[in-house]
């Protein structure tokens, strides 16, 4: 019992050694994804929340039962010469805990679904599309309009921003040229991937102007880490001049056009 | 009423100390099972080292311990090795050697197909190997998506092709062995074991089996086809082709295999808690019916690892809801297991310790995942450090803890001695300290946007918690070197464990350790699914006295 009661508490000790450890550097240690600031990320953030809370008071549950057990039913707490109860099975209880993880289970995919039906649907009432096309190793970004913006990946310098104006409903078509990548930004939304050959596609609404940053989240060979995205989004009249200077840039004849 | 007189116990061990020719060509099933154990823990070794690879190349922001390319090769072998050869091959072993003895059988079925089957596994993981030394290795991970296996932007070296023909070699061996232990275990049970009186072992090994059997052979078919994209120029998978068509190919057998996996563990553990609880297996029935549950929801639920490839939500709705139902045969077997341990007088021996390490770390695998069966919520988890850290909770929390559960619980059967308990300690709470450490705060790094399988990374804010992953990593990496050590004395030092040192309640605790070559000279009376615990209480199991030198 003593040496148990050590060793539980040298862990405890260093369960607490790591967790300060690692507080020390806040930005290193969340246990949710960044605020999301586009509304399909913030459903997908309070599905993420909802499930949290059946999910934190399961596990408390079973892990103080499993405690108890090593607590209060170790040979060592036992009278000497106990003989457990032989009990072979309670059919009363065993439908209870087949019925209790059913129900919780069916209410989770419930409301997992409805948050899918809301969010993951097709749309159609965007105000602006983008092809986002993925290649070994960067995104291109078609606005539909003649401009594209060519995001090549890079570890060592930021890479140029994929630049969406605010509070607009924008559609991301989604295709690849070679292998299969996946587009993710963590505080916008889930991830979509880019599967050459299939149509994928997702929407973004983002609420304030800012850059995100994410990457890409399959991997797709050497340069899989330098596929580093960067989403800026910019005031509607900021980005409609953004936009012009990109007009004027491709119009002109480019001294070296990628 | 006729008593039972047990073998006398040894004094001293013959089992590994044997002529090369004989582990050549024996038909054994238990010799033939150590093989396959001790093929698997040079496995788990190998890819233990290829993980500490990776875990120093990510300790810090933008190091170059490795280039891009050779890690993406040490990944996909960090898998492969770990799934394929480690924890398939060591369940397939232990059951090799326990089933027989656990239903009162002479042998396997087909003792010459299980040679082959075993053989097989070598001939597979030397194939794989192949790949190193032909210029470059498996580089896609171990799940090979295509394109980027294909011709086209594979097609300097030969690692994809050793990686598929390893594979299909593999899936033959395994479908070899199941029809094996299903065979086995419908035709030679000994008199009086009735499928109601199986070890829940034996139950846990049917149900692994029947899954083997139609997943496998999916499995071999993916790898054909991408041979024959690869070599015959076919479009099955390629760009012009359908890639997605892969992924379901693939996990169709992947998820499955995921059990094929846990469920051997979920029957050591069913094993476990009632001999050191003193109690029975609680809700026995329960228990079977659970596994075959949980085989038929494992084959229905693979496209939950493709929630972002973009389908129909209701295709999408219906993968969550069976993954999630998941939930409900796990849930009865993990509280029919603390249901026998309730009101028991549980010895925590370091079996009982890895059992309860087990219950405690595998819950939260479970728990992960289902964040990750919700769709939404999957959109952001997958393909992140979060799946690292789930699917390291479900597999060296899951089914490494239960292997490690019983290998201490059955050492003294295979070797006649047991393992040294100081050691044994050591090795527990180095494991689950080290283990917990690693994985437990992995999840935040998916959270903050960390993708898996990236070679490197800029992000400052991710150097901390990766630097502590790294640190605990080689705790689990001395532990494992704690319990290699200990292994290896105690096989030729131990104490020795006489026919039954734990009061066992199964068959293969009513003859010597090791067993002869015939396991039993007389196979005991079987009357419940505890045979050897009914005739110690009632009287009719005589120990012979102990041999006391050496003959």
């Amino acid at each position: 019992m003593a040496r148990s009661a050590r060793a539980l508490l040298t862990t405890i000790g260093l369960a607490a050694l790591a967790f300060v450890l690692s507080s020390c550097d806040v930005g290193g240690l969340s246990p949710i994804f960044p605020d999301p600031v586009s509304p399909n990320g913030k459903g997908i953030y309070n599905t993420y929340v909802g499930i949290s809370v059946v999910a934190i008071i399961v596990f408390i549950g079973v892990e103080a039962a499993l405690l108890w057990v090593v607590l209060r039913y170790r040979r060592s707490r036992q009278p000497a010469g106990y003989m457990p109860p032989q009990v072979h099975g309670h059919t009363g209880l065993e439908i209870g805990w087949t019925i209790a993880p059913l129900i919780i289970v069916l209410a989770i995919a419930a409301y997992s679904f409805v948050e899918l039906q809301k969010d993951f649907q097709p749309i159609s009432n965007q105000e602006m599309t983008v092809k986002v096309s993925g290649h070994q190793f960067g995104w291109d970004y078609d606005y539909l309009n003649g401009v594209v913006v060519h995001q090549e990946g890079s570890l060592a310098a930021e890479v140029t921003p994929f630049v969406v104006p605010t509070n607009t409903l924008v559609k991301l078509q989604f295709d690849a040229n070679d292998v299969i990548h996946s587009w993710w930004v963590p505080a916008i939304s889930g991830k979509t991937d880019a599967v050459p050959g299939y149509d994928n596609f997702s929407w973004l609404k983002i609420d304030k102007p800012g850059k995100w940053r994410g990457e890409c989240a399959e991997l797709c060979g050497s340069g899989h880490a330098q596929m580093q995205i960067i989403v800026q989004a910019m005031d509607k009249s900021d980005f409609e001049a953004w936009m012009a200077k990109q007009k004027a840039t491709t119009a002109s004849p480019s001294p070296s056009p990628s | 009423m006729a008593t039972t007189v047990l073998p006398r116990p040894k004094q001293y061990d013959d089992t590994f100390f044997k002529p090369i020719s004989i582990w050549l060509t024996t038909t054994d099933h238990k010799l033939i099972g150590i093989m396959y154990m001790v093929t698997s823990i040079i496995s788990f070794v190998i890819g233990g080292i290829f993980a500490l690879i990776i875990r120093l190349q990510l300790s810090q922001p933008n190091l170059k311990l490795v280039d891009a390319e050779t890690y993406n090769q040490l990944i996909s072998a960090h898998g492969v090795t770990m799934i394929f050869f480690f924890v398939t091959i060591f369940v397939t072993g232990i059951a090799n050697y326990m089933v027989p003895l656990m239903i009162g059988a002479r042998d396997m079925a087909f003792p010459r197909v299980n040679l082959l089957g075993f053989w097989l596994i070598p001939v597979a993981i030397i194939l794989y190997y192949c790949g190193f030394f032909t210029g470059g290795s498996l580089n896609a991970g171990w799940t090979g998506y295509t394109p980027l296996t294909e011709k086209a932007f594979n097609h300097q070296t030969f690692g994809v092709d050793f990686w598929a023909l390893s594979i299909i070699v593999w899936a033959i061996s395994g479908i070899m062995a199941s029809t094996n232990f299903l065979t086995t275990i419908v035709a030679l049970r000994a008199p009086g074991m009735r499928f109601s009186r199986l070890p829940l072992f034996v139950w846990a090994q049917i149900s692994t089996s029947i899954l083997l059997l139609i997943v496998g052979a999916p499995l071999a078919a993916a790898m054909i086809l991408l041979e024959f994209d690869r070599q015959l120029g076919t479009q099955f998978f390629t760009t012009q082709g359908r890639p997605v068509l892969y992924q379901h190919l693939f996990w169709f057998f992947g998820h499955p295999e995921v059990y094929v996996m846990i469920l051997p563990a979920f029957g050591l553990i069913s094993e476990i808690v009632p001999v050191f609880a003193r109690k029975p297996i609680f809700g026995y029935m329960s228990m079977v019916a659970a596994l075959f549950g949980i085989v038929f929801l494992s084959m229905t639920v693979w496209a939950h690892h493709m929630f972002t490839v973009g389908m129909n939500t209701y295709v999408e709705g219906f993968f969550m809801l069976m993954t999630m139902l998941i939930a409900v045969p796990t849930g009865i077997k993990f509280f029919n297991w603390i249901a026998t341990a309730w009101w028991g007088s549980v010895e925590f021996t370091v079996p009982m310790k890895f059992v309860f390490g087990f219950l405690a770390t595998f819950l939260i695998g479970g728990i992960t995942g289902i964040y990750l069966a919700s769709v939404p919520v999957d959109t952001q988890l997958h393909q992140s450090y979060f799946v690292v850290a789930h699917l390291h909770y479900v597999l060296f929390g899951g089914s490494v803890f239960a292997i490690l559960a019983g290998i201490y619980y059955w050492f003294p059967k295979i070797t006649g001695r047991l393992l040294n308990r100081t050691l044994g300690e050591w090795n527990f709470w180095t494991v689950f300290v080290g283990f917990n450490g690693t994985f437990l705060i992995m999840h935040t790094l998916g959270l903050e946007g960390m993708p898996r399988r990236i070679w490197t990374y800029a992000n400052p804010a991710w150097a901390t918690t990766n630097v502590i992953i790294t640190i605990s990593s080689f705790l689990i990496a001395f532990s494992i070197l704690v319990l290699l050590i200990n292994v290896v004395h105690s096989w030729g030092h131990g104490e020795i464990a006489g026919n039954d040192p734990w009061r066992g309640n199964t068959l293969e605790w009513a003859t010597t350790s090791p067993p002869p070559p015939y396991n039993f000279e007389r196979v005991p009376p079987v009357r419940s699914f505890m045979p050897v615990r009914d005739l110690r209480e009632s009287g009719e199991l005589i120990e012979a006295e102990p041999v006391l030198t050496p003959t």
